[in-house]
């Protein structure tokens, strides 16, 4: 039950890219995304170097930027990554929540799992299903990442080459970003029992989580260490380029051991 | 022969609710081997436990030396659970390939053998069709499909008639008995007629507790038969006249115009007699089984 194939692990996550590209629901989530990103495309970050370079808004995005730890960025020439790093690292997150949020549950209620089970490992099951997720969400940043890439390359095509490299650094950042929200997902999906009911749990995970352990640590303030619990905790800190490799890595590469540990745990001896 | 499944002291606790009460049996390998209770006996939790859908509360279970849901039991273990749908999303065609190359087999392979099963239980023309767009029966019959993938040892059908018309549910028994030499059905129905013909051994699970009734040897006793006689109509004396012929030891009605006629073997063929008193009366009768049916076995045979 707990052992892991790699190809049975393999086949299960391709299966989950296969469910988003080439079933029709999946392709109009695919379609809804697609609008959302080309009017992201069009307007922030196809306006950013005027936005941001125009000598009217230069001082004001300047205070603006260093008041909130982001005046790093307005330093990068590739001024359609930077928007784009913006916009992708609070969005994509946030996205994960209801694009991952029926990784299991719905084949749990249906009984499509107990096919699978008699071919697959419970391990196999959730792990593939949540690569399958992070396969998903690569595909998406790496075609988003693409397009800001061409955006910015139409403008000014000497910063093809800089803008290639930096993208590649900033799919990297933002998959690792995106690793735990996947996670907390899978986590849910083990013991929830519907995918809506998943996303109102992350929802009140999230607000009710960060109320709770605001009171916690306004008592004692040692609590605070609780918001390490939650995932993105380092986003704020990673949009101004202003995080060590800690916060950048090891804490939401941390956050997701754990919860796709404790979420082995649960499907583990969970019925199906 | 060899032990497929080995069950000893199987406990299932729901809460305060005892699904399955200490249960011990063993299955070799065979002929089909039927699973008979009344509904909430416990054949789900039974067979859910022997799928390892389900951990047990107490006890072992052994599925061909291995714990159930073992990876060393993919591709020889198989099952159609109770209600478990294929995902509406996809082409049968497309899942049940999915589901081969889980088991090993090559991309191509697993193509062929969606096929094969589809042409199995009849539904080669609707590989391309959506779980969704088929009816009850059908879907349940790509769900007996998908039990038949590889060469399982072992397959698993729970209520697998349930829901089909009598004419897909006759190919359904029909595939059974034909693929009985390959595999080990372990069969759960609620129609005991179904299962008399498939299966030589009946477990009987009722309020958690197991019992278990072999086809053939109806007494232990090689000197008594047993002949159960259904007649067409509801006739005068009948248990009075057959208790007056030669041999017969005791009779009584087991229902409506059914009769069990226990008699003494001899060199006279009894059936023989029955038969002719039958005529001799002008008695129709309409089936006459030799020994107990299955549903009286299980049902009647402790009111006796």
């Amino acid at each position: 039950m707990t052992q892991l194939h790699p190809q049975r692990l393999l086949k299960i996550a391709q299966f989950e890219l296969v469910r988003l590209f080439l079933t029709k629901r999946g392709l109009l989530a695919v379609a809804a995304f697609a609008i959302c990103w080309l009017l992201i495309l069009r307007y922030p970050i196809g306006q950013a170097v005027s936005l941001i370079s125009s000598p009217e808004i230069a001082e004001l995005a300047q205070q603006v930027f260093g008041a909130i730890g982001l005046s790093k960025l307005l330093d990068w020439p590739e001024a359609e990554l930077a928007m784009y790093w913006l916009i992708a690292l609070y969005s994509f997150p946030s996205f994960c929540l209801f694009l991952c949020s029926d990784q299991l549950v719905g084949d749990k209620q249906r009984g499509t799992l107990r096919f699978l089970s008699l071919r697959a490992t419970r391990n196999e099951m959730l792990f593939g299903r949540f690569l399958g997720q992070v396969f998903i969400l690569a595909a998406l940043l790496i075609v988003t990442l693409v397009a800001a890439v061409a955006v910015m390359a139409f403008r000014e095509p000497a910063l093809l080459m800089t803008g290639l490299s930096r993208s590649f650094m900033l799919f990297c950042y933002l998959l690792i970003a995106v690793l735990p929200f996947i996670a907390l997902m899978t986590l849910l999906n083990t013991f929830a029992r519907s995918a809506r009911l998943t996303v109102v749990l992350a929802v009140l995970f999230f607000a009710g989580g960060n109320i709770v352990v605001g009171l916690l640590s306004w008592q004692i303030p040692a609590m605070a260490m609780l918001n390490y619990i939650f995932p993105g905790v380092q986003l704020d800190q990673m949009a101004g380029q202003n995080a060590g490799l800690f916060n950048s890595i090891a804490i939401p590469v941390i956050q997701t051991v754990v919860m796709l540990a404790l979420a082995q745990r649960i499907f583990a001896r969970s019925s199906l | 022969m060899s032990t497929l499944i080995q069950a000893t002291g199987l406990t299932k606790q729901y809460g305060s609710k005892l699904a399955l009460d200490n249960v011990s049996f063993e299955i070799q390998k065979g002929a089909p081997v039927a699973l008979v209770g009344p509904n909430g006996a416990g054949k789900t939790t039974l067979f859910s436990l022997l799928c390892g859908y389900i951990l047990p509360t107490k006890g072992t279970l052994s599925i061909l030396g291995h714990n159930p849901g073992s990876s060393e039991l993919f591709g020889k273990l198989s099952a159609l659970p109770q209600d478990a749908q294929l995902d509406p999303r996809f082409s049968i065609s497309h899942q049940l390939a999915f589901y081969g190359q889980l088991q090993g087999l090559s991309s191509k392979q697993s193509q062929a053998e969606a096929i094969r099963v589809l042409e199995l239980v009849g539904l080669a023309e609707a590989a391309k069709q959506r779980a969704d767009d088929l009816s009850h029966g059908m879907r349940k019959r790509v769900t007996i499909g998908q039990a038949l993938i590889g060469k399982p040892q072992i397959v698993m059908l729970d209520e697998a008639t349930a829901g089909l018309d009598p004419i897909h549910a006759r190919e359904i028994r029909q595939l059974v008995s034909e693929l009985s030499s390959e595999a080990t059905f372990i069969l759960s129905s609620h129609d005991l007629t179904e299962l008399e013909r498939l299966c030589s051994h009946v477990l009987h699970l009722d309020k958690g507790k197991l019992t278990e009734h072999p086809k053939q040897n109806n007494s232990n006793e090689q000197q008594i038969g047993f002949i159960t006689l259904l007649l067409n109509e509801q006739y005068v004396d009948v248990e009075a006249k057959i208790q007056a012929l030669p041999d017969v030891s005791k009779v009584y009605m087991s229902q409506a115009k059914e009769y069990v006629i226990e008699y003494q073997k001899t060199a006279t063929a009894f059936d023989i007699t029955l038969l002719q008193f039958c005529y001799q009366q002008g008695w129709r009768y309409r089936q006459l089984v030799n020994g107990h049916t299955l549903e009286n076995q299980i049902f009647k045979q402790e009111t006796v």
